[in-house]
């Protein structure tokens, strides 16, 4: 995929605040003598700290403390080890104990052990020293021997000008993907295909840039070739964790599309326009999750025109924001990249819980980031509304019970299915949305639930196979029989029980896509909302945006 | 090697083999005798570091590989231009194939050439399977490795290697490779019960009045009819006559008794029978009784024998003889004159029979589907994809892409032992259907574009019932 | 016993008191008396008979010398000759006159030759100038004539078994008249000539009665003539010629036996066969007209199928139990002059007081016959052959004479030809019993099993099961020989009884070929059985593939749907044996207790969770409600279920 260059967005004069797309490569500066105008622009940088202790009622003393961190940047000699505190708003939050939602780490796992090595998915991510970044079992540091290795083979093979793409064993697949400086290495045993784990190399890249944005990587490792970017990560772990264990069990993240909550479509409509109204300059996207279902999504007029808000984007965010329970008190307000809108510019997300119990959450992005209060009077006034409206208590209250069974489709039969709809409105400027119901009876273990998103993959990767793809797939399985199915309408995914028979089959899809018809209005997004804050904001933000060629894994939409 | 030219200015090339090497790494342990560990790389011409390179590499492969699953070590290695296939036979010999991915060569209006490499084109399968069979058709005319080294140590099985592989690395058509690769199966000819057992007792005849006759194998139109070898020496020994031996020899009996060649072997009028290998003319006293030497049974007895075929009209025997007694002339002579006559009864009997039943079936007419069967107990295959598969050319009478998806299918199948189905559509509107019942693999495409599901399944349902209604396979 | 002596006297011979002067002994053909002649009678008649142990005797006054004496057939009327001109009567007929009647010939001047008794109330008297035939009324005491004919008679002969008899005629005596007997009535058959060896000078008797002999061999009668030598000058030697003489149309030349040898000669047919003895070198051989010989044209000539051999020697039994008298018992002197032979198979010392049956013994010919396939040929045709012919398969499977697969071949394929040959038989009896066509039908008679009848369980008990037992034969051979008498039976179109197919795999099994066991059955060499598929069930844990093989079998059965379940459900595969039983749309009857409990034992909660579904969906459809019937005995499972998947997991009843 082409790194785009550290400069591009400061010629392309994006409307964003230079120092923000600098914000990490003005750091990474630090070494040189001689720096760039940027360097001045550093001192804003550790103001994105503020308003997290205006969270926490000192908003008052704001200006000072961001005076005490930058005679504190000051101070420290201006080595790149000090641009570790970039990361800090995120290291904090990451270092809280971990929420409820925080996946337990295995740092300390013995990596020699049959254990480690039995495990179902190996993530690596390295730099092109061969120094290790970060792997989801075990320390880097016992694992740099392993990692040196995996950089050899790279750069032996590249010598030849050449590039490796994967190494095949009877159980197991090795998946090889270089982004610029970083190399990210997955050793799986899951049925996923290699452009299935490419893709989730990628999220795990993207997850990256979305705390460090592509130009100051790629700027650290020219300045540095052995640096060691866990500095920068360091306590970001988690994140990464979260993110491959939800990869493998969220249909999301496969299908490229983003869940809605089950909903009323008045109601839904209601809380829209509710955020259309409360809106501020600069202000880009507004999104309204509940357990990470989404409620609904306003995005800026203006921007979309460039191009829509990426489900991946929204998958990386929401990840971010649930693997820390820290996001649950008060308002957070951080610099955030959207990889795939932009890798080389941060956007200011605005972050807040508006519920008690945490599971409604709404979030601001803002191209602006002097305009904290700004976003945080936006959210009052949602806030406000939505009291009166009582909403609150509905989407909350909602969310008691889980969001709909399989069973109420009513076909026996039927167990399970993905649907991904073709056919809404405006498309192409759309969040692609899916529904699925919840896992139950026989899929409440997790390897059960591992097993089937094991298949689902599979159908995934033959029907969409970039040599030889398929229209539609019947599969009697050992455990179930398997339906996948691309029109022009939708994409379908279903698990039926294994004695189904072929006509019992297509009779239950019938059924199914009748019942998915009449439920169309509840279960998805149809008409987005839009609005429209500044003349053009969106343009610069637009930057100079990838057009990776892991675009092809969402053919089709 | 390059397919037609596509629209435009476009290219095809098809997958090649670019390098083909065995190594050990035992060999060569300690720094700077790297060169000891290859034991044949083609092609020769490579320069040596660069050859000492790539086995580096493929050993360091498997190394890696083996610290996530010590016993399962890489099998393939993808790569943007290649791929490359690992396999050992025998404990620390490492074979390793490898394999240029197809190339499309699109010229620009500068009439710049651009290459793209299509990356997912190869199925690891068949070509695994293809690199299997090397080993597999070595050791049948050479024996293991194991044994050369101990015949004469390295230099020995460096020979052997170079002179078997010189020739037979010509011979693979990387290009027309596919699943009937991958089951390396065998045809069995369609026979019925009495006829069989003529053959039997002909067979057990000929094995007592010629005692030195260790096994025997029979076969007509170039299938399988019995077999005195095991199942897996049967196997590749049958890939060698259908694929290499019987297209090299014309059948004289097209041209019926007074052609050419009858007149050229005067003295056997009163019948067809003639050696395939061994002597040409038994009249010649100078007629050389050399013929291939095979080993069978190496991972247990490791018997070397000789190989006799033998042919007349379409019927042609196999007779192996321990290679300890050399056939003489006189043997040649005497089989002549005991097989010759009877196998030309028997040759003309199962062809009366086998139109017989040919009539009774009355399966002229062509099907609207095409399928291939495999089955895996006795390795029985059938298919009707395959006009005829030689050694140079598989013709298929289905689109390439087809093909590859039933390799996909196959490798799906492969990930359990349970029985399955896969019914799936391709863009092309083709229905292809794979079932997997016990043992039993069956592939079949149908090219009714605008069936339905169900169709589908009935019309499979009946080729179940018409071809396979002997077998118990699961609907 | 001693070189193959292939001919023997029968062991229990009748034994009666010598010829001499006081004492004249009677020999009748027809009930194959002896009579014992004491004086005339006066002193007593002892009469002895082939079949019944107690002989008849009785005392009648001495009238003087006595030609010939017989009784009519069940012995009730006694017939004496005394003189040339007329015959006595003595009734033997409980309470019936008991006085002798007397009866004389019809023609004047007329001498009579003899009489013979043709049923138990009708005799014939030949005289040399024509026969008599008369009806005898006991209570009467008196004769009726039947029917008379005049013709000049040389010598008569009669042939009991097929009430014939014949008249040498004309100055030579080689014209020969058959006459018939049969329920009361007298028919006159076709005159020949017999074909004297030299055209005789003088017109002289040239056709002695000793030349000639009659006897039914395989079911014929047959006019055997004794040629002393050839009328072909060129070969020597004598011969036996055989006409046939059928009841209707006239008799024909039909074989010619070579006796390479000249001499007095002597005939019997014993078993169908023609045993010519030779006095001079006290030898005897044998021919079998079913035998292959040179066809002419006109006749067959047959060559001896065996080496010349003299009957067994025979020791006298000595009278008395051995402890009384024990010195060792003499050797009887064989071919003495003092022997009489009679039809078909009777042997009479009178000078020692002895009748014989003559025997054939099979055991010697078998070494004295290489040729197996002569061998089986001629056995085939014996009465007692059974045991040979097994003992003879037998010898030819195993060392020192092995015989070669082609032999072997021809053997199998001669016995199962008659195998086929009674199997044919019986199904058409069969056929035509139970269609019901037998009333009306007299001729139709039940086929009857002869010993040549060698089945499929004569083969496997004394033959197949022995010489695989013993495995001294290499095994390659054993399989080729079990191959090849299955190879014969089909060729016959004769099922395989499937305890062969099970030895078959037993000795392929136990040399581990498992690889052609499973080629046969491929071709369906080893046809489908239960017994078969369940054999091959058993052997999966030594070659797996064998469970594929038996489901094929079983499948092919198309019987055996309950027994494929079992075997999946056997292999926890419930889903295969689900969706096999709602193939054969069986579905809606099978227990659903036996599913869910193969389901429990494979230990797979999701294969549980499917099966217990798929009877969840059989309720309602059945009986529009989900929960199982108290009858159907699945609360274990339901409370199973319940545990694992909840109770919300039940199905609940739904309207569609």
């Amino acid at each position: 995929m082409a790194t785009g260059e550290p400069g591009s967005p400061t010629r392309e004069g994006m409307a964003l605040p230079q120092e923000q797309a600098g914000l990490c490569p003005t750091d990474t500066e630090g070494d040189e003598p001689s720096a760039g105008p940027e360097e001045q622009e550093e001192l804003p940088a550790p103001q994105s700290n503020g308003p997290l202790r205006a969270a926490d009622g000192q908003g008052d003393a704001q200006e000072e403390p961001s005076d005490k961190e930058l005679s504190d940047s000051a101070s420290t000699d201006n080595t790149l080890e000090d641009s570790s505190e970039f990361g800090r708003p995120l290291g904090v939050v990451a270092c809280e104990p971990g929420g409820p939602l925080a996946p337990p780490t295995h740092r300390d796992e013995d990596v020699t052990a049959a254990s480690w090595r039995a495990r179902r998915k190996h993530i690596f991510v390295l730099s092109e020293a061969g120094k290790p970044i970060y792997s989801r079992y075990g320390n880097e540091e016992a694992l740099s021997s392993t990692m040196g290795v995996m950089m050899a083979l790279v750069s032996f093979i590249q010598s030849g000008d050449n590039a490796i793409r994967s190494i095949y064993s009877d159980d197991r697949k090795l998946v090889f993907v270089q982004q610029g400086p970083l190399v990210l290495v997955s050793v799986s045993r899951t049925l996923q295909s290699e452009q299935q784990l490419r893709q989730e190399l990628l999220y795990v890249y993207y997850q990256i840039l979305s705390m460090l944005t592509q130009v100051s990587i790629t700027r650290i490792f020219e300045r540095k070739k052995n640096y060691d970017l866990r500095r920068l990560l360091a306590g970001s772990e988690k994140i990464l964790d979260r993110l491959l264990n939800l990869v493998e069990l969220d249909p999301g993240f496969l299908l490229g599309a983003v869940r809605c909550l089950l909903l009323p479509a008045s109601l839904r409509d209601a809380l829209g326009t509710l955020l259309q109204k409360a809106i501020t300059p600069n202000l880009v996207f507004s999104i309204l999750v509940a357990r990470s279902q989404l409620v609904t999504a306003v995005q800026e007029r203006a921007v979309i025109e460039e191009c829509r808000l990426e489900p991946t984007d929204l998958h990386l965010l929401l990840n971010l924001i649930g693997a820390s329970s820290a996001f649950q008190a008060g308002e957070i307000w951080t610099p955030i990249c959207l990889p795939r809108f932009n890798p080389d510019g941060y956007f200011y997300a605005y972050i807040s819980y508006l519920d008690t119990e945490c599971t409604v959450c709404l979030v601001l992005l803002s191209t602006d980031k002097e305009s904290f209060y700004a976003v945080s009077d936006c959210k009052k006034r949602v806030e406000e509304a939505m009291r009166t409206q009582g909403s609150l208590q509905v989407l909350s209250g909602g969310l008691q019970s889980p969001s709909y069974g399989v069973g109420q489709v009513g076909v026996p039969d039927l167990r399970h299915f993905l649907y991904k709809p073709l056919d809404i409105p405006e498309n192409y400027r759309q969040l692609p949305q899916f529904t699925s119901p919840e896992l139950e009876g026989p899929y409440c273990s997790e390897e059960e639930q591992h097993r089937l998103f094991d298949l689902y993959h599979y159908l995934h990767s033959r029907i969409h196979s970039t040599s030889r793809p398929l229209r539609l797939i019947y599969h009697v399985a050992e455990k179930e029989t398997l339906l996948a199915w691309v029109t022009s309408k939708f994409e379908l995914y279903t698990c039926f029980s294994p004695l189904v028979t072929k006509a019992g089959a297509i009779n239950v899809l019938t059924k199914l896509l009748r019942w998915i018809k009449k439920e169309e209005d509840r279960l998805f997004i149809r008409y987005p909302p839009k609005y429209s804050t500044t003349p053009n904001p969106g343009k610069g933000a637009k930057g100079s945006r990838p057009d990776g060629a892991e675009n092809g894994f969402f053919a089709g939409l | 090697m390059a397919a037609a030219a596509g629209a435009g200015q476009e290219k095809q090339l098809a997958p090649a083999l670019l390098s083909f090497f065995i190594y050990n790494p035992k060999l060569g342990p300690r720094e700077g005798e790297e060169e000891k560990k290859i034991l044949f790389y083609h092609p020769n011409e490579v320069e040596k570091n660069e050859k000492i390179r790539n086995v580096g590499l493929c050993e360091a492969i498997v190394q890696f590989t083996r610290t996530f699953s010590p016993s399962k070590p890489a099998k393939s290695l993808h790569t943007q231009k290649n791929r490359q296939f690992f396999n050992e036979p025998e404990e620390n010999f490492w074979m390793v194939m490898v394999v240029r991915n197809p190339v499309i060569e699109k010229y620009h209006k500068d009439g710049k050439p651009v290459i793209e490499y299509r990356e997912e084109e190869l199925l690891d399968k068949v070509y695994s399977s293809v690199l299997r069979q090397c080993y597999s058709m070595y050791k049948l005319f050479n024996g293991t490795f194991l044994k050369a080294i101990e015949d004469g140590g390295v230099r020995v099985l460096k020979e052997r290697l170079e002179k078997f592989f010189h020739r037979y690395l010509q011979t693979l058509h990387l290009q027309s490779c596919d699943l009937l690769d991958v089951f390396c199966g065998i045809s069995f000819f369609p026979l019925d019960k009495m006829t069989y057992l003529k053959i039997q007792s002909f067979i057990n005849r000929m094995e007592e009045s010629l005692n030195i006759v260790k096994y025997t194998a029979f076969l007509y139109n170039d299938q399988l009819i019995w077999s005195g070898l095991e199942q897996d020496d049967m196997r590749i020994l049958y890939k060698y006559l259908t694929t290499s031996l019987f297209p090299r020899h014309i059948e004289p009996e097209l041209a019926g008794r007074d052609s050419p060649i009858r007149a050229e072997m005067p003295g056997n009028l009163q019948h067809y029978g003639r050696f395939l290998t061994g002597p040409l003319n038994l009249n010649d006293p100078e007629a050389k009784c050399r013929f291939p030497k095979i080993f069978v049974n190496t991972d247990g007895t490791y018997e070397e024998l000789h190989l006799i075929v033998y042919k007349a009209m379409s019927a042609a025997v196999c007779f192996m003889i321990d290679a300890s007694m050399q056939p003489t002339l006189d043997f040649c002579r005497k089989l002549d004159s005991i097989v010759g006559p009877q196998l030309t009864v028997l040759a003309s009997d199962i062809c009366e029979q086998y139109n017989i039943n040919k009539r009774i079936s009355g399966s002229e007419k062509e099907p609207q589907f095409k399928f291939i069967y495999f089955n895996h107990m006795n390795l029985a295959e059938k298919s009707t994809i395959h006009m005829r598969k030689t050694p140079s050319v598989s013709l298929t009478s289905i689109h390439p892409d087809l093909m590859k998806i039933l390799g996909d299918i196959n490798s799906d199948f492969t990930r359990v032992d349970e029985d399955e189905e896969i019914i799936v559509k391709a863009m092309s509107d083709y229905w292809v259907v794979g079932k997997k019942s016990d043992q039993r693999e069956l592939y079949v495409i149908l090219n009714q574009k605008n069936a339905n599901l169900i169709e589908v399944n009935e019309e499979v349902k009946k080729l179940c019932a018409t071809q396979f209604n002997n077998i118990f396979f699961l609907d | 016993m001693s070189r193959g002596c292939y001919l023997a006297l029968c062991a229990r011979p009748v034994q009666f008191e010598k010829a001499n002067p006081v004492n004249c002994v009677f020999f009748d053909e027809a009930n194959k008396q002896v009579f014992a002649v004491r004086s005339g009678g006066a002193t007593g008649v002892v009469v002895k008979g082939l079949e019944d142990k107690n002989p008849i005797s009785f005392r009648m006054e001495d009238k003087g010398e006595v030609k010939c004496i017989k009784f009519s057939l069940g012995n009730k009327i006694l017939a004496v000759q005394r003189t040339s001109k007329s015959v006595d009567f003595l009734n033997f007929i409980p309470d019936s006159p008991q006085l002798e009647y007397t009866q004389e010939c019809k023609t004047k001047n007329a001498n009579i030759l003899g009489f013979c008794w043709t049923s138990s109330t009708e005799i014939v008297f030949i005289t040399d100038q024509g026969i008599e035939f008369y009806q005898v009324l006991p209570e009467k005491r008196t004769l009726k004539l039947v029917k008379n004919q005049n013709i000049n008679v040389n010598w008569y002969m009669y042939c009991p078994e097929s009430s014939v008899i014949l008249l040498s005629t004309t100055v030579l005596g080689n014209v020969l008249q058959p006459f018939y007997f049969k329920g009361g009535t007298m028919s006159k058959l076709s005159k020949f000539e017999i074909e004297l060896p030299a055209v005789p000078k003088s017109s002289k008797l040239s056709l002695s009665e000793r030349d000639i002999a009659m006897a039914t061999i395989y079911g014929q009668l047959y006019v055997l003539y004794l040629r002393h030598h050839s009328r072909t000058s060129n070969s020597t030697g004598a011969e036996v010629v055989l006409y046939h003489l059928p009841r209707e149309s006239s008799c024909k030349k039909m074989h010619i036996l070579k006796l390479n040898r000249t001499g007095k000669f002597a005939l019997n047919v014993v078993d169908n066969l023609v045993v010519v003895h030779h006095q001079d070198t006290e030898t005897s051989v044998i021919f079998d007209i079913k035998l292959k010989g040179e066809f002419d044209g006109t006749v067959t000539l047959h060559q001896l199928v065996l080496p010349a051999r003299s009957i067994q020697p025979y020791q006298i039994p000595v009278a008395g139990p051995a402890s009384v008298t024990n010195q060792s018992p003499v050797p009887c002197k064989l071919y003495s002059s003092s022997w009489i032979v009679f039809q078909p198979d009777i042997i009479i010392s009178a000078s020692e007081g002895y009748l014989w049956n003559l025997e054939v013994k099979l055991e010697p010919v078998v070494n004295l016959l290489p040729d197996k396939g002569k061998l089986m040929d001629f056995l085939l045709q014996r009465k007692e052959c059974k045991m040979v012919i097994l003992s003879v398969c037998s010898q030819m499977l195993s060392e020192p004479d092995r015989g070669t697969l082609a032999v072997i071949a021809t053997v199998f394929d001669k016995l199962n030809h008659e195998y086929k040959k009674y199997l044919e038989a019986e199904q058409s009896y069969t056929m035509v019993v139970e269609t019901g066509q037998s009333r009306g039908n007299p001729l139709l008679k039940r086929p009857v099993r002869t010993q040549a009848v060698i089945d499929q369980s004569d083969m496997y008990t004394h033959v197949l099961s022995v010489f695989t037992e013993k495995k001294e034969a290499p095994h390659k051979f054993t399989i080729a020989v079990l191959m090849e008498y299955i190879r014969s039976l089909n060729q016959f179109q004769i099922a395989v009884q499937h305890y062969l197919y099970e030895l078959v795999i037993k000795t392929l099994v136990q040399h581990n070929l498992f690889y052609m066991l499973h080629q046969f059955l491929q071709y369906h060499v080893l046809s489908d059985s239960k017994p078969l598929a369940c054999l091959l069930l058993s052997l999966e844990s030594i070659y797996p593939p064998a469970h594929q093989l038996s489901l094929d079998m079983l499948k092919r059965l198309s019987t055996a749907n309950d027994e494929i379940v079992e075997v999946l459900l056997s292999k926890h595969q419930v889903l295969a044996a689900l969706r096999f039983i709602r193939g054969v749309g069986g579905h809606d009857s099978v227990s659903a207790r036996k599913f869910l409990d193969a389901a429990k034992q494979a230990d797979d909660n999701m294969l549980f969770y499917t099966i217990f579904r798929f009877f969840e969906q059989r309720n309602q459809r059945l009986r529009g409600n989900p929960n199982f019937t108290p009858g159907e005995h699945c609360e274990e499972h339901v409370t199973f279920f319940k545990q694992i998947f909840g109770e919300h997991a039940l199905m609940k009843p739904t309207t569609f």
